[in-house]
């Protein structure tokens, strides 16, 4: 009774991958999830980004900054300062002399929204160099940045003119340094954190996303047919290691479909568009890295499919499996949890271990490779651990899918089960 | 001849529960056997063990005169009695994924659905999903499904459950047509009068035990026969008190009767001609019912 045909797993898993592909939501999440993500993407981009400056302001105007001073060279000093880069976003002007009515009149600019704040550099202010910025961006922290800059430049500058320097003299001491991150050494646990920060976010949504949604699949396909009852068909015809091995193949297949077709309108929308191009040269999504991936998804999944087909094999319906989901998801949660940690601290025992549980490691160990390298025994470790888990899960499923869909009806007790596996 | 299956001493229990207790029979080919009892008799569990769905606790099961392995049940088909079909699939891909199942490439298959739709009448519904079918046209979709691979011996668990006399009619003349093409039927059902006139054998099972086997006629020879119904004219005395008699509903010109076991009707009829004038002497045929029923009410005793 022991004889497995390839033949008929791969009759099932066409069966199971063709109805799963031709599911209207199969195709909008296909084709949704792609924009979504990339809106993901790009806002952080925008909002952080100068580009954003339009969209956050109340209208399209730059932000427009009136530099008050009784001190008017001080006051050019700064305002030429905060506007001295080519396509600045910032216009200012200049009031002099700081008097009270001058005061109240900028006010009233900014409640009719006029201008987008004032620098009140009276004497004391000058005297004490602690400046007032009345704003209503109070959120804008790239504007009062640059507004502090620019007054430092001033401050310094004016001295330095004071003291005789001649205004190019003024101009080459007082140049900004630039200061550049670059990634940099194998076990010293630094790493370019935001290109750690955007590799994590989107392909672990992709992850932990197709995991559950397709694990979840594979138990309710199991669930399916023992509802419609044709499980009973199919055993006469088919043992229940074909039906359980068609099943996952089938469904597993639907969601590499799914992932090739992303990586596919990823990599055509980088073939046309300078951003995004950008977007994956900082994401620095290479070959290697996208192998790795579908290495870890594939091996995720055929995990996780092998616990949710048991499960679904159990129980009679989505309601009763509800508990043991729970537990089954409860790694992933755990795993999500880590994201976060893991990227900050790729090299610590607790993400270490946390990359080797085999509950995690799909993700996590992922996740670990994305973002640094951890030593290859590591990895070679939690593959192995991995497999033998896939293997483990595997046998006992199948063992409680062979009794399992045949109980229709009855929610089976754990002693039950614990007998369907003994017995198997 | 071989028989298509063969079941010797087969038991089964799930838990503490005996489903199958002892059970044996046999079907050779171009015979049509019914496998009868009430609901929970057992019926199901021991067609499960014939298909290797589940495998027997002890006693042994052969397919075609070997002892069941997964090819053979390519001569397999079955009609499980929970029916089911993947609803939201066509009718045809329905069919032909369990035709391929069964071992058959996609052109032949589609040419037997062909053929089986056209015969039964429902070749317009191919291409319609099957949650838009009635549950008595899903049935005769199952019923095409068992039948594809053209196997040699069907195995039907209530096939005629849920369908009209008309539908009924169709799929029996089915069957009867293929036992004349040499195959060997095996159906289970707790509908007793709809098999008297179908089955060459039956099996009368009742809590897990077979309570009665044997070909029909056997059946009603050895355990009938034993109900008589007399038409006479005179007085009907005689009858109550004859030694040949168990017992008697007299209703004056017509009386119903029993005979004691091992009684011979001719006997009796002797005896009554001398004291009555008989009009109508008739030995009725038991129906498989009053047999069961009488059997069963036997043991409880």
């Amino acid at each position: 009774m022991t004889e497995f045909s390839i033949k008929k797993v791969w009759i099932i898993a066409k069966r199971e991958y063709l109805e799963r592909v031709r599911t209207r939501s199969f195709l909008l999440s296909t084709f949704v999830t792609p924009i979504l993500m990339s809106a993901f993407l790009v806002l952080p981009t925008l909002i952080n980004g100068s580009a954003a400056r339009g969209i956050m302001s109340d209208n399209d105007r730059p932000a427009r900054v009136v530099i008050a001073s009784d001190n008017s060279a001080l006051a050019e000093l700064a305002s030429g300062e905060l506007t001295r880069q080519p396509g600045t976003l910032y216009q200012s002007s200049i009031v002099s002399p700081a008097s009270a009515a001058e005061r109240e009149r900028l006010n009233r600019q900014l409640d009719d929204r006029a201008i987008e704040g004032y620098v009140w550099l009276d004497d004391s202010a000058i005297a004490s160099r602690h400046v007032v910025f009345a704003t209503r961006r109070m959120s804008d922290s790239v504007l009062q940045h640059r507004l502090g800059e620019a007054l430092s430049y001033a401050f310094a500058a004016q001295r330095m003119v004071r003291q005789g320097s001649s205004s190019a003299d003024v101009a080459e001491t007082l140049q900004p340094v630039a200061l550049t991150a670059v990634s940099a050494g194998r076990t010293s646990g630094t790493y370019n954190e935001l290109r750690g920060a955007a590799v994590v976010f989107v392909l672990m949504f992709v992850m932990l996303f197709s995991l559950l949604s397709y694990g979840v699949m594979v138990m309710r396909s199991v669930m399916e047919e023992k509802s419609s009852r044709i499980t009973e068909v199919l055993m006469c015809a088919a043992s229940a290691q074909e039906l359980m091995s068609g099943k996952i193949l089938g469904t597993g297949s639907v969601g590499l479909t799914q992932i090739g077709l992303w990586l596919s309108i990823a990599g055509f929308g980088a073939s046309r568009s300078e951003y995004l191009r950008t977007a994956m040269k900082v994401l620095d999504v290479g070959p290697s890295l996208i192998v790795w991936f579908v290495i870890f998804y594939t091996l995720g999944y055929l995990l996780y499919s092998a616990i949710f087909a048991g499960v679904g094999a159990i129980f009679n319906s989505i309601d009763e499996a509800q508990q043991w989901n729970f537990v089954v998801v409860l790694p992933l949660i755990a795993a999500s949890a880590m994201i976060l940690p893991v990227a900050t601290a790729s090299d610590s025992t607790v993400s270490v271990a946390a990359s080797l549980f085999p509950f995690c490691s799909p993700i996590l160990m992922f996740e670990r490779m994305a973002v640094h390298e951890p030593p290859l025994w590591q990895v070679a470790l939690s593959l192995i651990l991995l497999v033998a888990t896939i293997g483990g899960a595997m046998f006992v499923s199948a063992r409680i899918y062979r009794t399992g869909i045949l109980m229709y009806g009855k929610r089976a007790t754990i002693r039950e089960i614990s007998r369907w596996l003994r017995h198997a | 001849m071989t028989p298509a299956v063969e079941l010797i001493e087969v038991r089964k229990s799930y838990g503490g529960f005996r489903a199958v207790d002892s059970i044996s029979f046999s079907i050779p080919p171009a015979h049509i056997f019914g496998l009868l009892g009430p609901n929970g008799a057992g019926k199901t569990s021991t067609i499960r063990m014939m298909i290797g769905i589940t495998s027997p606790d002890s006693g042994v099961v052969r397919l075609f005169g070997e002892p069941l392995r997964r090819r053979a049940l390519r001569r397999v088909g079955y009609l499980p009695e929970e029916r089911g079909l993947y609803r939201r699939m066509t009718v045809g891909a329905n069919l032909v994924f369990l035709g391929q199942l069964a071992g058959l490439s996609v052109a032949t298959a589609r040419e037997r659905i062909d053929t089986w739709t056209k015969r039964l009448e429902i070749a317009d519904w191919v291409d319609r999903r099957v949650e838009e079918l009635s549950k008595g046209m899903q049935q005769k979709i199952q019923f095409i499904a068992a039948l594809l691979h053209d196997p040699d011996l069907i195995v039907m668990d209530e096939p005629f459950a849920g369908l009209d006399p008309v539908n009924t009619m169709q799929l029996k003349d089915v069957l009867v047509g293929l036992r004349a093409l040499g195959k060997s039927i095996l159906f289970s059902t707790h509908r007793m009068d709809q098999v008297e006139k179908l089955c060459d054998s039956i099996c009368l099972m009742n809590r897990s035990k077979a309570v009665l086997q044997g070909s029909l006629s056997e059946v009603k020879n050895g355990n009938g026969r034993r109900f008589v119904q007399i038409d006479y004219e005179g007085d009907g005395k005689c009858l109550a008190g004859h030694p040949l008699v168990d017992s008697l509903n007299d209703y004056g010109n017509h009386a119903e009767l029993r005979l004691k076991p091992g009684a011979d009707s001719q006997e009796l009829l002797q005896s009554a001609i001398l004291q009555l004038r008989v009009i109508r002497f008739q030995v009725m045929d038991p129906s498989l019912e009053q047999i069961f029923i009488e059997r069963v009410s036997r043991k409880d005793d």
